[in-house]
């Protein structure tokens, strides 16, 4: 049982690099931040997407899957599914992660000429459904759940968004409990050239990210080494055609407070494909 | 004989303007990004008869020409763009 816990405690710190980037696509929203977009009604969303995560020597990468469905003009719900790659050191695993479901209602929304502000919560359930016996493991061995709210503004040159989630981590059998995390996102967009319908559309985006993590809990006792605080700046890049989308960004850490020995992150990265049906 | 001519010309004209059928111009707010918007252009095709549709972002227009005999009205147009997840204003229409 005691190599058990300390076998799952050493892939802890990938553990939480990886579930921290666990936003949705979402249409016309941030890379890495929470917007309040959804889906038209009867609209279906396909998006494809990779993102890697480097700390030390950790690294992840893990490549999803999203289908979401516009179920109104205001409320949408989708499946992720993943397939993950972690290294940790000399040890390394590949398979499928776990599965997510989640959905978004735009409870606010108010539309001008050329412009639209609005306002959504988010809730996302992330399931035990990936190969926690790996090693390192590739799912968490619990189920978590995500609570967003967001607010954003676009028009045809300016962009903003303001986000908080609030991430609740599950104990998984050997008794560990991932610490909460709170996320803050505030993010600003940038449209060079006036957009036309039919051609392609370019926005470039600047997001601040910050992270707060309370420490983790082995059956009830809290792990020095884990949780605190790391901040990102993001520049990313929108662009589409038509139906098709293509997102882009990079996080750099610029401040990091971190419990006790921890690696920084030194980067992240996510590419996403996104098409509407 | 010159009237008769007259008037036959200007029937065949009126049945041709008729066969060209319609333009509706529709004033929309929240128009903000081309690929939001597809989720219209997606709607509208739906629709039996909707032959062209264009997107003027910056005026916060919707074009759409339909063939002969097809008819748009203001309530069908209300709720399609709700389901698209923009506002509806107002509706101009003309023949082509």
């Amino acid at each position: 049982m005691a190599v058990l816990e300390v076998t799952r405690l050493s892939g802890l710190g990938a553990t939480l690099l990886v579930l921290l980037i666990g936003s949705p696509a979402w249409a016309h929203d941030p890379v890495f931040g929470l917007g309040p977009h959804v889906l038209y009604k009867g609209g279906v969303e396909v998006a494809t997407e990779v993102h890697t995560d480097k700390a030390g020597d950790e690294q992840d990468t893990e490549l999803g899957l999203e289908l979401v469905y516009g179920i109104t003009g205001d409320w949408a719900a989708g499946i992720e599914l993943s397939y993950a790659r972690k290294e940790e050191g000399p040890q390394s695993a590949s398979g499928t992660g776990d599965v997510s479901l989640f959905t978004k209602y735009r409870f606010w929304r108010h539309d001008t000429l050329g412009a639209q502000e609005s306002a959504a919560v988010l809730l996302k359930v992330k399931t035990d459904s990936g190969d926690d016996n790996a090693t390192p493991a590739l799912g968490t061995g619990t189920t978590d759940t995500i609570l967003g709210l967001t607010y954003g503004y676009e028009s045809l040159k300016w962009y903003r968004w303001a986000s908080l989630r609030y991430r609740r981590n599950g104990e998984n059998d050997a008794g560990l409990r991932r610490g909460d995390k709170i996320l803050f996102d505030l993010v600003g967009g940038w449209r060079p050239t006036p957009p036309s319908y039919y051609e392609p559309d370019t926005v470039w985006l600047l997001e601040l990210n910050g992270e707060y993590g309370k420490r983790a809990e082995l059956n009830g006792v809290e792990l020095a080494n884990t949780g605190g605080t790391e901040w990102f700046l993001s520049p990313g890049i929108f662009w589409t055609k038509r139906n098709f989308a293509i997102k882009a960004g990079v996080q750099i850490p610029i401040a990091s407070d971190l419990n006790g020995d921890q690696e920084e992150t030194d980067y992240r990265a996510k590419l996403v494909l996104e098409w509407h049906l | 004989m010159k009237q008769f001519l007259v008037v036959s010309l200007l029937f065949i004209w009126s049945l041709a303007a008729l066969a060209a059928g319609t333009q509706y111009v529709m004033r929309v707010d929240g128009l903000a990004c081309p690929y939001c918007a597809y989720g219209i252009e997606k709607k509208l095709k739906k629709i039996d008869g909707v032959e062209k549709i264009d997107v003027d972002l910056e005026k916060g227009l919707v074009v759409v020409e339909v063939s002969e005999g097809v008819e748009i009205t203001e309530p069908q147009m209300k709720q399609l763009f709700k389901d698209a997840g923009f506002t509806y204003r107002s509706m101009t229409k003309q023949p082509l």
